[in-house]
């Protein structure tokens, strides 16, 4: 056994698989995971989980990975990230954007960049697409780390969502030491841009999605520009679909980003009208200014975590209400790291009674931590 | 000069000396006086000063005159700059600091013992009989120190150089440098290089001065070439008393607390702490039963470094790896004074606390523990807080944080061993009321005893973890809570109470308000803990039911509230001795309670002096509550934590009591107030319930907005947060455990998704959610402070009035009037007097006043600007130039600031909580299953280290280490020779196997560590961070010899070993064509033969070639080509490495379990060369190797033979005069026969006569033989013809014969 106190937490369900993976792999500590659908007509882990085990044992040197004959059950003691360029072909039942938002987090601990080539879904409606990724996790990775020379998001294809077909290239650079970040001001939004994708439908329905949101988010702001990105041939993936990412940047520096996606081809729900979803996606754009913050609800995790790994200072982020995915988190953190974040909310309301109230949202909430001083254990010094 | 002459020659010397300088003593020039009364008289009368600096008088001297001179000046003080220049790094110390710890460490009898109590006598004036393990003082007003004398054994000298900030390095003068020293020194330096301070003793053993200076000179030479030039070393010159001299020692103690340390690095990431206390809590019945048994121990002592994190894993060298299973923070035992404007401390200030040596009250011996009681009188005390010293408790009682009342009110007793413990809340509930108890019951067969089980099982620090849940919704809530009265009021009544201490008025002393401040807070939790859920809950029924019945509804809370809240304070802190008079106090203080309608809140209230502020309050209250009332309802449907929380909630119906004899002079006034706010609560209720119909739909958006975050993501794990639980609040009752267990299955299955799935089915209006967030957009409305129009303004104030230079038009200063106004404003100072004087007042001044008055304004704004910009200007080092790296500083600063500020003004348990113990708090730690021997071998004069280890760092790896043999130890170290490192706060033997880089980035194995070079070296160890220093030693016994092996540092850590050995492997050719050749031997099997195609061979005669392809037989064979052709004779190579495998072996040393004589001579696993020497095994020697003599052949060489062509060319005397030897000896002995020519002529002829004879003989013969032949011939052939002849006559014969027969035959038988 390579672990000398005991050291070991244990999980029960499938849920927040990825959450409890990753913190172990940056705290060191092994896990155990039970009953992981033991009480379901399918028990045991899913494809796509079993996909993402071997992702991380791609990404991991000296781990033990070891699940049970049916599944229910798996035990996982993390080794040390090497880092270097690694393919992996992720599981047709998520999206590339499962495996990303993982690999994200552990990229910049590892003993060299990682280069990553990811083939699979690169859109769909469950996870948050490469788009989503890049407009805005990438912002937050870069406040972290400093700069964002040698981080890079390629799609190389496009790929809707029941066949995929697509392929993303992902490059991060590693750190020994985090930032610390105080994000407290986001500014007001100032642009708002978005990608308005199609594969293997008319080139029409991107024209179509870009006026309807158009449509909507005229009435707020001028400055909109929406690219359309309608990929031919080989680069068009598998399956038709067609999608819409949006993402306003405040003066500060803050994204806040939004995404729809066309139903699957064949689903019971019918196909997708493109006004309706471009419709559809401007509302939700603007749901999540209302929810507001520094940090959009699909970055809120990594945000999150990467102020938990910090020097030991404080770290400050303003956030919108809390997704369930990042109160886990929240709590997974305590767990591993024992850092408890102290959650304030901050009033839209002016403090003052004199002053009018401004319309900015819902109440959005300060998180402040004390960084536990992570230092990346696999970097070379020389 | 004098010294060589003799004494009368000198005089002779002087007097001519004299009688020269005598003429020129009588023109001694006048000297004027620079000072005294006479200089003052005269400057004060020649006025005149010199009002131009030497520059301005003098140009041309300050001119450059030398580029290169300048250049290399203006080089010089950049480099002396930038040489002075650090990497920034964020302050991290504490407002508090720990003690600082200083170390006397020495070779033994230096005096390190005696040292030690007189500075200890220096700074308490106490004289410790015997100082063991740590001694923590107060040595100033904000200065602690912690003693700790280092004893002569190698581990606790390691383990010292890891904690210790500050060394006093006892140097024995009359003896010099001891191998002790210089190992610490060098020890030191790896463990990141604390402070060090020489002192040196035995000074009073030099007779001879000259040989006493001399050595001191010498001594600190050699001790600054060590540390740094100039380093402090002291002197103390002798003993008095078997004390050394006071003097000095107070000197020494002044140069150690003004001391200033640099962070380091190792110590700055890692928290610890240096245990000065230590205890065995396992249960004596256990050890009863088997001696043997793990022990629970606690360590107390001062957090260190930085904020020790309750669940992390720590190290305790000597001991191992152990998880802490509790930690909590103690009241300081040695605290700072409080601040005051003294400068020396007095004597009841200066506090020693060293529980080792029996100060604080424990004194530990061999087999015992003994506790000082202190007189008769501490007793009981020390009955109830048994685990306490003398001086904690004192402190505690010097200050007390609650009041008596507080404490009993809180206090609890158990009745029986495992029951939940007895409250005088739950005797009065016996007492009292019924109801309550069935009430509980209901909840029983509900399920929710959940909750009292917690309780029951809960730890004190689990309850204060409670409490300060609640105390910090209280803060997240402050404003935007408004839906619930106490909530609101308890923040106001916070800001009420601020306002209190801050007027110079407020009668109380300062214990009265700390104690009033804990209460408060309390309080708050309390009411907050209430506010979450319960309150909800009554606000709704406050909107259902009649108002009659709403009068009863604050009393059962009341009740409630103080049963909960006895029991959830309890803890077991304190004991309860007097029940029966609590009781009584208790239903005191119940029946006021209830007696007041809202009585919690109200009576806070009270307290208040201004009654219009009250009211204003409340108003805001009251509005706000019309606003967000509508939202109770839904919030409470989304927050099962409700049901749980229930029985949480925590009233303070005791302290109401309490306070309730103090206010009860404003009784009166609180009951008006009370009815106001019931009808107010009245209105707002009904208004409430019609007005929020329209708001509910906007507000159904946000329904997460009031939710107390904190209580959501660090409540209870079961307590999940989804959408379905909103038709939780709907069903209510027993459906809703079943649904929540189902809720629950369901999550931990869940689907793992990051999106947030609840926000996107709400149906939601586009326009209203645009009109919600229009100011989130550039184009919407901006702050005050951030909106251009108002910014522009304001800078017109600033600026004032201003030329349009285009236009020529003059912008008049129309701001002016306003400001005008404004600062009579300020000086007014009434409220609404100052209106109505205004006018009048401008009306009086004239109008020069005026203008003086716009003057005297505009310089001031011209004075501020210019300040600014200075400030501005002096910040960035006067130019651009150096802001990089002033903004990098400064934003350290910030951090700085930032971090000790964000958490201030919390409450302790909170801000543990957040932060982790920060350094400087005292902590007790609970570890679980020590090993005895730390019990049965403590020894307080080891120092006893708990050394937290961050993330990972517990696991263990492959470390690679850049190393380098220490040069003075003697011996090179040998690969896979066992060796001790020390490495964090760690102390393990291990295998290292060392290798070296080559050019192409291969790790090749090293056999022996080079001599004066780096290397690295692979361990098989803990996973440490990069960067991290370490040393090693071979044995820590003690050997005359220098110990240290090497030092080095962590270079990369990592989970496999890339170190390789060369394995040469070798072949023979069997066949050779030209430049191929097949070559057998190398391989076994064709399988490893493909492994290898394409590599590179070498003959032994430098022929390269290149593996080809192997062949089917011999078996392992391959076609090879060179470069050239081979020999058959050749041997044929090809160079492979080979990975080598790092030996997996890891054996901390456990020095602090060995019994005390067997600590320095700790020996591990053992090195060959030792273990050979041990058993008297003898390596094997190689026979090749083994010198054999060498026997040489004669060798008989051929005879020189010159080619006959080239001996006819010689000339005479070099051609070979040795005749031909004769094979015949006969016929060498004959005489030659030299003929006349005649005779050779004849000898000639006879010659070629007979040659001719000889030639026809020979023919004649071989025409004979011819003849011969074919007379053969021919006689054959005529034989044939005659046998044939016969044959046929034979045949007649035989015929007539046989005819003959026949007819005989014939006849007879006729």
């Amino acid at each position: 056994l390579t672990s000398m106190a005991s050291n070991m937490r244990s999980f029960e369900g499938s849920n927040f698989f990825r959450q409890r993976l990753i913190l172990a792999t940056l705290s060191g500590k092994a896990v155990k995971i039970k009953k992981i659908r033991s009480k379901d007509d399918d028990p045991g882990i899913r494809d796509f989980e079993a996909s993402f085990i071997r992702l991380l044992d791609k990404l991991t040197n000296g781990s033990r990975i070891e699940v049970n004959e049916t599944g229910t059950s798996m035990f996982y003691q993390p080794g040390l990230l090497p880092g270097g360029s690694i393919e992996h072909d992720c599981s047709l039942q998520r999206a590339i954007g499962y495996y990303l938002e993982a690999l994200v987090c552990l990229a910049p601990f590892s003993k060299t960049p990682i280069h990553a080539v990811l083939r699979g879904i690169t859109n769909d409606q469950i996870d948050p697409s490469v788009d989503q990724i890049k407009l805005s996790t990438f912002p937050i990775l870069k406040k972290f780390l400093g700069t964002d020379e040698g981080l890079e998001l390629k799609i190389i294809k496009r790929g809707a969502a029941p066949e995929g077909g697509g392929e993303v290239i992902f490059k991060c650079p590693t750190r020994q030491k985090l930032r610390p970040v105080q994000f407290t001001d986001p500014g007001k939004v100032k642009r708002i841009r978005g990608v308005a994708w199609a594969t293997r439908v008319s080139p029409a329905v991107t024209n179509r999605m870009v006026d309807s949101v158009r449509s909507v988010l005229n009435q707020c702001l001028a400055d909109i520009y929406i690219y359309t990105d309608h990929q031919k041939g080989s680069q068009s993936g598998k399956s038709p679909g067609f999608g819409l990412t949006l993402v306003a940047e405040t003066t500060n520096g803050a994204f806040l980003t939004a995404e729809l996606a066309s139903n699957v081809k064949g689903s019971e729900a019918g196909p997708t009208v493109p006004e309706d979803l471009g419709k559809d996606a401007a509302k939700h754009l603007l749901k999540e200014i209302h929810r507001g913050g520094c940090v959009d609800s699909s970055s809120q995790s990594l945000a999150v975590l990467l102020m938990c790994l910090g020097q030991q200072d404080v770290s400050k982020i303003l956030t919108g209400p809390l997704t369930p995915y990042t109160i886990q988190f929240l709590r997974h953190i305590k767990d591993f790291f024992g850092v408890t974040f102290k959650i304030e909310t901050k009033s839209n309301k002016g403090t003052d009674d004199n002053e009018e109230d401004l319309n900015t949202g819902g109440d959005k909430l300060v998180l402040t931590c004390v960084g536990v001083g992570y230092t990346n254990l696999s970097k070379v010094i020389l | 000069m004098c010294k060589s002459h003799s004494s009368k020659e000198y005089d002779i010397y002087l007097q001519s000396y004299f009688q020269d300088n005598m003429d020129e003593d009588s023109r001694k020039p006048h000297r004027l006086r620079h000072s005294g009364p006479k200089a003052d008289k005269k400057k004060a009368k020649n006025k005149h000063e010199q009002e131009l600096t030497p520059q301005q008088r003098n140009p041309k001297a300050f001119a450059f005159h030398s580029v290169n001179k300048v250049a290399k000046s203006v080089k010089r003080t950049l480099d002396i700059h930038t040489k002075k220049t650090h990497i920034p790094e964020v302050d991290r110390t504490p407002v508090e600091p720990p003690p600082v710890v200083v170390a006397v460490v020495g070779p033994p009898k230096v005096g390190k013992t005696t040292l030690l109590s007189c500075l200890i006598k220096n700074f308490t004036k106490q004289k410790l009989t015997s100082v063991q393990g740590p001694v923590t003082i107060v040595s100033g007003k904000k200065r602690r120190l912690t003693f700790l004398e280092c004893n002569n054994d190698v581990n606790s000298m390691i383990d010292v150089a890891k904690v210790a900030d500050l060394v006093l390095l006892l140097i024995d003068a009359s003896f010099g440098f001891e191998m002790e020293t210089f190992e610490f020194l060098n020890i030191c330096q790896v463990h990141g290089f604390p402070k060090i301070m020489g002192v040196l003793t035995h000074l009073d053993m030099f007779r001879n001065t000259k040989k006493l200076r001399k050595t001191k000179k010498r001594l600190k030479h050699r001790f600054w070439t060590e540390i740094y030039q100039g380093a402090k070393l002291f002197y103390l010159s002798g003993m008095v008393n078997g004390e050394y001299q006071k003097t000095e020692v107070h000197n020494l103690g002044r140069f150690i607390s003004v001391m200033k340390f640099r962070p380091l690095h190792w110590r700055t990431t890692h928290p610890y702490l240096l245990a000065d206390r230590m205890e065995d809590l396992t249960d004596p019945e256990l050890i009863r039963q088997n001696a043997k048994c793990d022990r629970t121990v606690c360590l107390y002592g001062y957090v260190r470094g930085t904020h020790f994190k309750s669940n992390c894993n720590v190290h305790l060298p000597g001991a191992g790896d152990f998880s802490v299973k509790d930690i909590s923070f103690l009241p300081d035992p040695c605290p700072l004074p409080e601040r005051e404007n003294r400068r020396s401390l007095n004597e009841s200030e200066r506090l020693i606390y060293a529980p080792m040596s029996g100060v604080g009250g424990i004194v530990y011996d061999k087999d015992a523990v003994y506790i000082d009681l202190g007189g008769s009188h501490s007793h009981t005390q020390q009955a109830v807080e048994e685990d306490a010293p003398i001086n904690e408790l004192v402190a505690t009682m010097k200050n007390p944080m609650k009041t008596l009342e507080d404490k009993m009110a809180t206090s609890e007793l158990t009745l029986f061993k495992n029951a939940a413990p007895l409250t005088e809340a739950d005797i009065h509930r016996m007492n009292l009321s019924g109801q309550q108890e069935e009430k509980t019951v209901a909840d029983a067969v509900n399920g929710r005893d959940r909750r009292k089980a917690v309780f029951g099982e809960n730890t004190d620090d689990e309850e204060d973890k409670d409490d300060d849940d609640d105390d910090e919704e209280d803060e997240d809530s402050d404003d935007e809570v408004g839906g619930d009265d106490e909530d609101t009021d308890g923040d106001e009544e916070q800001d009420e109470t601020e306002e209190d201490f801050s007027k110079p008025g407020a009668l109380k002393t300062e214990m009265f308000t700390r104690s009033a401040k804990k209460r408060k807070m309390d309080g708050e939790g309390e009411n907050l803990a209430f506010a979450d859920s319960d309150d909800d809950l009554e606000e709704n029924f406050q909107l259902f039911t009649p108002v009659a019945e709403k009068k009863n509804t604050p009393r059962k809370q009341s009740n409630i509230n103080s049963s909960s809240s006895s029991r959830g304070r309890g803890g077991g802190q304190h004991m309860d001795v007097e029940i029966n008079y609590k009781a009584d106090s208790e239903t005191d203080s119940e029946m006021e309670s209830t007696e007041i309608d809202d009585g919690v809140v109200e009576k806070k209230r009270k307290k208040r002096t201004k009654v219009s502020e009250q009211e204003q309050v409340t108003h805001r209250k009251g509005s706000r509550e019309e606003k967000y009332g509508g939202l109770n309802d839904r919030i409470d449907e989304k927050q099962d934590s409700s049901d749980n929380e229930c029985g949480e909630h925590v009233g303070n119906g005791a302290e109401d009591g309490s306070e309730e004899d103090e206010d009860d002079v404003e009784y009166q006034e609180k009951e008006d107030y009370d009815a106001r706010e019931d009808n107010l609560n009245e209105e707002s209720g009904l208004l409430r319930w019609k007005e929020n119909i329209a708001e509910k739909a906007s507000q159904s958006f946000l329904k997460n907005k009031q939710t107390n975050w904190r209580k959501i993501v660090y409540g209870h794990e079961s307590e999940d947060y989804d959408g379905e639980s909103e038709e939780e609040g709907e069903v209510g009752g027993l459906f809703k455990i079943s649904k929540k267990k189902k809720d629950q299955r369901k999550g931990i299955d869940g689907f793992d998704c990051s999106r947030d799935a609840t926000g996107q089915n709400q149906e939601w209006n586009i326009q209203e959610l645009l009109e919600s967030i229009q100011d989130c957009f550039v184009t919407g409305k901006w702050d005050k402070s951030e909106d251009a129009k108002a910014l522009l303004d304001q800078d017109d104030d600033l600026y004032g009035a201003f030329e349009d230079l285009e236009t020529g038009e003059v912008m008049e200063d129309h701001q002016q009037e306003d400001e005008e106004e404004e600062e009579d404003a300020e000086d007014g100072g009434g409220g609404e007097d100052k209106d109505v004087e205004k006018p009048k007042m401008k009306r009086d001044m004239t109008k020069e006043e005026r203008k003086q008055k716009a003057l005297d304004k505009r310089a001031e704004k011209k004075r501020k600007l210019k300040a600014m910009f200075d400030a501005e200007y002096d910040a960035s080092g006067g130019g651009g130039e150096e802001s990089f790296y002033d903004e990098w500083r400064s934003e350290m600063e910030q951090q700085a600031q930032l971090n000790r500020a964000e958490f201030e003004n919390l409450d302790e348990d909170l801000r543990v909580q957040y932060e982790g113990f920060r350094p400087g708090l005292y902590v007790r730690v609970q570890l679980d299953n020590m090993p005895c021997e730390f019990i049965d071998h403590f020894d307080p004069t080891y120092p006893v280290i708990l050394g937290a280890l961050l993330s990972a760092e517990d696991t263990i790896g492959y470390v690679n280490l850049r190393v380098k043999k220490h040069r003075w130890h003697k011996k090179i170290l040998k690969t896979k020779d066992p060796l001790i490192i020390s490495l964090g706060w760690r102390r393990f033997q291990t295998i290292p196997l060392y290798s070296i880089q080559d050019h192409n980035m291969r790790q090749r194995l090293l056999k022996y560590t080079p001599e004066h070079m780096h290397c690295t070296a692979s361990i098989w160890g803990p996973i440490t961070p990069q960067g991290t220093g370490f040393l090693a030693v071979q044995t820590v016994a003690g050997t005359p010899d220098f110990r240290i092996a090497a030092t080095g540092v962590v270079l990369e850590l990592d989970k496999s070993v890339t170190v390789v050995k060369k394995l040469k492997l070798t072949g023979t050719p069997y066949k050779i064509y030209k430049k191929t050749a097949f070559i057998k031997g190398m391989f076994n099997s064709e399988l490893e033969v493909s492994k290898f195609e394409g590599a590179s061979i070498r003959a032994v005669s430098g022929i390269r070639g290149q593996i080809k392809k192997p062949v089917r037989t011999p078996e392992g064979a391959f076609r090879a080509t060179f470069e050239d052709k081979l020999l058959l004779s050749d041997i044929v190579f090809v160079r492979t490495w080979y990975r080598v495998e790092v030996p997996k072996f890891y054996n901390p040393l456990t020095t602090l379990l060995f019994p005390l004589q067997q600590r320095s001579q700790w020996e591990g696993m053992k090195t060959l060369g030792q273990l050979k020497r041990e058993k008297g095994i003898k390596a094997e020697a190689n026979p090749d190797s083994s010198y054999k003599s060498i026997e040489r052949k004669g060798r008989s060489f051929h005879p020189l033979v010159i080619p006959k062509h080239l001996q006819r060319d010689l000339p005479f005397k070099d051609k070979p005069k040795v005749a031909t030897r004769q094979k015949d000896p006969v016929q060498a002995q004959r005489v030659a026969v030299v003929r006349e020519p005649k005779e050779r002529k004849v000898a000639e002829l006879m010659k070629m006569l007979k040659t001719l004879h000889e030639h026809k003989m020979k023919q004649r013969r071989s025409q004979m033989r011819e003849r011969a032949q074919q007379h053969e011939k021919d006689k054959r052939k005529i034989e044939m013809k005659r046998t044939e002849k016969q044959k046929v006559v034979k045949k007649q014969i035989y015929r007539v014969l046989g005819q003959i027969e026949k007819k005989k035959k014939r006849h007879e038988k006729e």
